[in-house]
């Protein structure tokens, strides 16, 4: 009956979604492309100043060598072109394919947003359960201040304070980079150092996330707590775990899981900062020293790449939300 | 006669028992020295208002009182034991073993995202021991839901909650509480949230399950009409304290407490006898002629949108200081219309003529115009009021709207408040300070502020208790006779329509099957919907004896001995 379709339904579901989605790349693709000429100076500016020799002549053909004395309008046409046909283009300041720049940072930055990602989601939820079950007991208060305070502390503020503590103070942790240069470690040794450099960051980056989800998973358990059918498990014999794990939890998710997904988006644009304090060697800073060159194809081009993985996510969370919540599939609820 | 020969061990025994509140409430027990017994194979009714502890008492049987509130004094024993003496396994081998409960409302009790099937094996799992094998549970679900007439149970089982009807759902409850043959069945208001068909079909259907199963039933309800419905005993509750008790047809017909017979007269009755008399008057204030609407549901993607038809062809009429009811079940199509008149809802076709124009034609100054004039009370007085909003200002802002000064339309405010039988400082409260009838009386404040010529009312009281209902209803009344109100009274429940209406039109998938004067069609209905619906009322055949009103005749004892025997 209904629940028969739901499956295929789902699935037809995804790719009415996808066409959406070449839409809504284009746009905002065209909105990047205005935005990022908004902002004054252009490459040929910054690489003539560099290069000590700033004559009208030398900016005039370094403009006509990027096509960039060309009307905004033919520019943002090509742009369109090639974002069509997925081709990113190519760095004026670094002479190399912007997807290859970009594939070469992509994995690190990857690397610390998923696990920064999975453990706020992860430990939070967690701590907000046992907070929410015990509500008003010392150990909610205790939860409860102790999210407040990481939700109110500036992730960089975080960061350099990790820093100063556990690698200039106590000496245990690396305080920058990605991995120890100019050492032979075999691949055990080396997944290790790479795991040591990135405890900070991810805990920098985590904190703030772990914070909200805390927060909300506790309000949404106590609310759930009060529902009828709770009431009504319990009127059934239902041993308190049992009621736990088979009636609260679930539903007590579903608006950690809104939330989670809008903000997974949110998280990459906090590893800018993050990657910037630690010198993780990510998209972040990729982005922070194009933006200082006017380096327009690379900025386009990482721009583009995390509006996908935005919308990507967004897509993720919606099948996901729909996965938890029946009512959803059929739009009945 | 069988049943004569039951076994005396009550299944439950309260036994002076006092319930306390927490300090700060309005008083100090919530249950004050209750004493009643419920024997196997009887139904006993508590009765009363809310907030008189009825379902206190019953939570208190489970030991499923809110924190807080405790028992401090008395005792209660279910299948001979003490509930509040029991660990923590005893309590849950109790628990849905040997007493079942069923709530109010069976969609805020059902887990939303489990499947039926599952929460019902789940009964089966916390408490059979050995543990029985996943064929087992899955038959001895197949059939429970088989047993509380659920029409094909293998797909059923499989759904979840709100793809279910509510007394499918309601049925889904039963299922889960008979799972383990509990010999008490507690029951807190189990149709208070279905409309009469479906109320009666619960009714019946508890009632065979205790005859074939031999069970104790605690049943809570504030109507009377249940009462005399399926009650063998009822005890009747005001604040906390037992007023009276007895065998129903006794408590029924010979009340001793003035408050009973208050709670027995506030079940709306078909007033036969002095039915206002309908003159045709020459202009209708209001005439809707052929509305047509048809809702396309959305479901999968892969699943033709269903169609469901909310008008067809609908047409009426209403004149001035007329009251008109619109009675059906729900999913009729009746808050429909009432949406389409205020044209909140836009019909597929036809007209809507009142005062000389056809508000489906009017746009922009002259619909706003035409809308002060026609004014809407909704069901649930929790959601139509804004929370954050202070109760003069809910009311003023209509007015304001339509040119008045803030302080002309606070004076009206606060006149408005005391004609609808609140005082004046209420105007400066927030809408959760209120009662459920305060808040009505609060909505009909707010839609009379804009002097309108007509007035719907959606489900108006059905959420209210049937005291406050009546007195709500008497308010409607005056307010009719004083403003000179034409009113549209949309109901699921026809005691309300024959207490209140002129005239009466039945409405069924959106059509209307029958229609005439309340007296007409209470007394000779044609229809055999209407007679179904007719039927269904809770307490007919004791409301309808021709002996209750005067209070005599055997034959009327013995009827109602009859029926309480044949549930």
């Amino acid at each position: 009956m209904i629940r028969l379709g739901s499956l295929a339904a789902v699935g037809l579901q995804a790719i009415s979604r996808i066409a959406q989605l070449v839409a809504v790349i284009l746009v905002i693709a065209t909105f990047n492309f205005v935005l990022v000429r908004a902002a004054p100076g252009d490459p040929a500016q910054v690489m003539a100043g560099q290069s000590g020799a700033a004559d009208p002549k030398l900016l005039n053909d370094l403009r006509k060598e990027y096509g960039l004395d060309k009307p905004y309008l033919v520019q943002l046409a090509s742009h369109l072109g090639r974002v069509i046909k997925l081709d990113l283009g190519y760095s004026y300041r670094q002479r190399r394919p912007v997807v290859d720049l970009i594939l070469e940072r992509l994995p690190a930055t990857l690397l610390l947003t998923v696990t920064a990602f999975c453990l706020a989601l992860l430990i939070g939820t967690t701590l907000g359960a046992l907070a929410g079950l015990a509500a008003g007991s010392v150990l909610d208060t205790v939860f409860t201040v102790l999210s407040l305070v990481l939700y109110a502390t500036p992730v960089f503020w975080l960061g350099l304070m990790l820093v100063l503590v556990f690698s200039v103070t106590l000496g245990w942790l690396p305080p920058f980079g990605y991995e120890t240069i100019n050492v032979q470690l075999s691949p055990l040794q080396h997944a290790l150092d790479i795991m040591k450099h990135m405890i900070m960051p991810v805990v920098s980056l985590a904190a703030i996330y772990l914070a909200i989800y805390a927060r909300l998973m506790r309000s949404s358990i106590i609310e759930v707590a009060q529902q009828d059918f709770i009431k009504t498990a319990r009127a059934k014999g239902l041993s308190g775990p049992r009621i736990v794990v088979g009636h609260m939890l679930r539903n007590a998710l579903v608006p950690v899981v809104t939330v989670a997904g809008m903000q997974a988006g949110a998280l990459v644009g906090g590893a800018v900062v993050i990657e910037t304090v630690f010198a993780w060697p990510g998209l972040g800073r990729l982005t922070f020293e194009a933006l200082l060159q006017r380096d327009y194809p690379v900025l386009l081009g990482i721009f583009l790449i995390l509006s996908i993985v935005v919308i990507a996510l967004n897509l993720l969370t919606d099948l996901v939300y729909r996965l938890i919540d029946p009512r959803m599939t059929t739009g009945a609820a | 006669m069988s049943e004569a020969a039951q076994i005396d061990t009550p299944v439950l025994a309260v036994e002076s028992l006092s319930i306390a509140l927490p300090k700060g409430g309005d008083r100090e027990l919530a249950v004050e020295n209750v004493s009643f017994a419920i024997k196997r194979n009887e139904v006993v009714c508590l009765v009363g208002e809310s907030g008189s502890g009825k379902s206190m008492i019953a939570h208190a049987v489970l030991s499923l009182l809110p924190r807080g509130v405790g028992i401090v004094a008395g005792a209660v024993t279910v299948a001979e034991e003490n509930p509040a003496q029991l660990d923590g396994r005893g309590l849950r081998r109790l628990r849905g073993g040997k007493a079942a409960m069923i709530f109010q409302e069976p969609l805020s009790s059902l887990n939303p995202l489990k499947r039926v099937g599952k929460q019902i094996e789940e009964m089966i799992l916390a408490h059979q021991q050995p543990v029985p094998s996943a064929a087992e549970v899955q038959a001895r679900v197949q059939t429970l839901l088989t047993q509380v007439g659920l029409p094909n149970p293998q797909l059923l089982e499989r759904s979840f909650p709100f793809e279910l009807s509510g007394g499918q759902r309601q049925r889904v409850m039963i299922a889960m509480a008979m799972a383990n043959r509990p010999a008490l069945l507690i029951a807190d208001e189990p149709t208070t949230a279905l409309d009469v068909t479906t109320q009666r079909q619960i009714l019946r259907l508890i009632g065979d399950l205790r005859r074939e199963r031999g069970m104790g039933v605690l049943l809570i309800t504030h109507d009377f009409g249940v009462v005399a419905d399926v009650a063998h005993r009822v005890v009747v509750l005001r604040h906390g304290k037992v007023v009276e008790q007895g065998p129903a047809s006794e408590v029924l017909r010979h009340p001793k407490a003035a408050y009973t017979r208050e709670l027995i007269d506030a079940v709306p009755k078909a007033r036969l006898a002095d039915i206002h008399g309908t003159i045709a008057r020459p202009e209708p204030l209001l005439e809707v002629v052929g509305l047509q609407k048809t809702f396309r549901v959305k479901r999968g993607w892969l699943q033709p949108a269903r169609e469901v038809v909310a008008a067809d062809g609908v047409s009426l009429t209403l004149h001035e200081c007329e009251t008109l009811a619109v009675v059906g079940e729900s999913g009729s199509g009746k808050s429909t219309l009432g949406r389409m008149i205020m044209r909140l809802t836009e019909p597929d076709a036809g007209a809507i003529r009142f005062g000389g124009a056809d508000l489906r034609q009017l746009r922009g100054e002259a619909l706003r115009q035409a809308r002060r004039q026609l004014q809407i009370v909704f069901q649930d007085p929790f959601a139509s009021l804004d929370p954050r909003q202070k109760v003069g200002d809910a009311i003023a802002r209509g007015p304001m709207a339509y040119g008045m000064s803030r302080t002309d339309a606070m004076a009206l405010a606060k006149r408005l408040l005391v004609r609808v039988g609140l005082s004046e400082t209420t105007a400066d409260r927030y809408p959760h300070e209120f009662s459920g009838g305060q808040r009505q009386r609060i909505c009909i404040a707010r839609a009379l502020a804009l002097k309108p010529r007509v007035l719907i009312a959606d489900e108006a009281v059905s959420a209210l208790d049937v005291s406050v209902q009546a007195q709500v209803l008497a308010l409607l009344a005056e307010l009719r006779q004083e403003m000179r109100l034409a009113m549209i009274f949309i109901t699921h429940d026809l005691r309300i329509a024959a207490e209140i209406a002129d005239r009466v039109i039945v409405l069924q998938k959106g059509r209307i099957v029958e229609e005439g004067s309340t007296a007409e069609v209470f007394t000779a209905p044609r229809q055999a919907y209407t007679r179904d619906l007719l039927d269904a009322i809770p307490g007919r055949a004791f409301f309808d004896q021709p002996g209750f009103a005067a209070g005599n005749a055997s034959e009327f004892d013995d009827r109602v001995q009859r029926d309480a025997l044949k549930m």
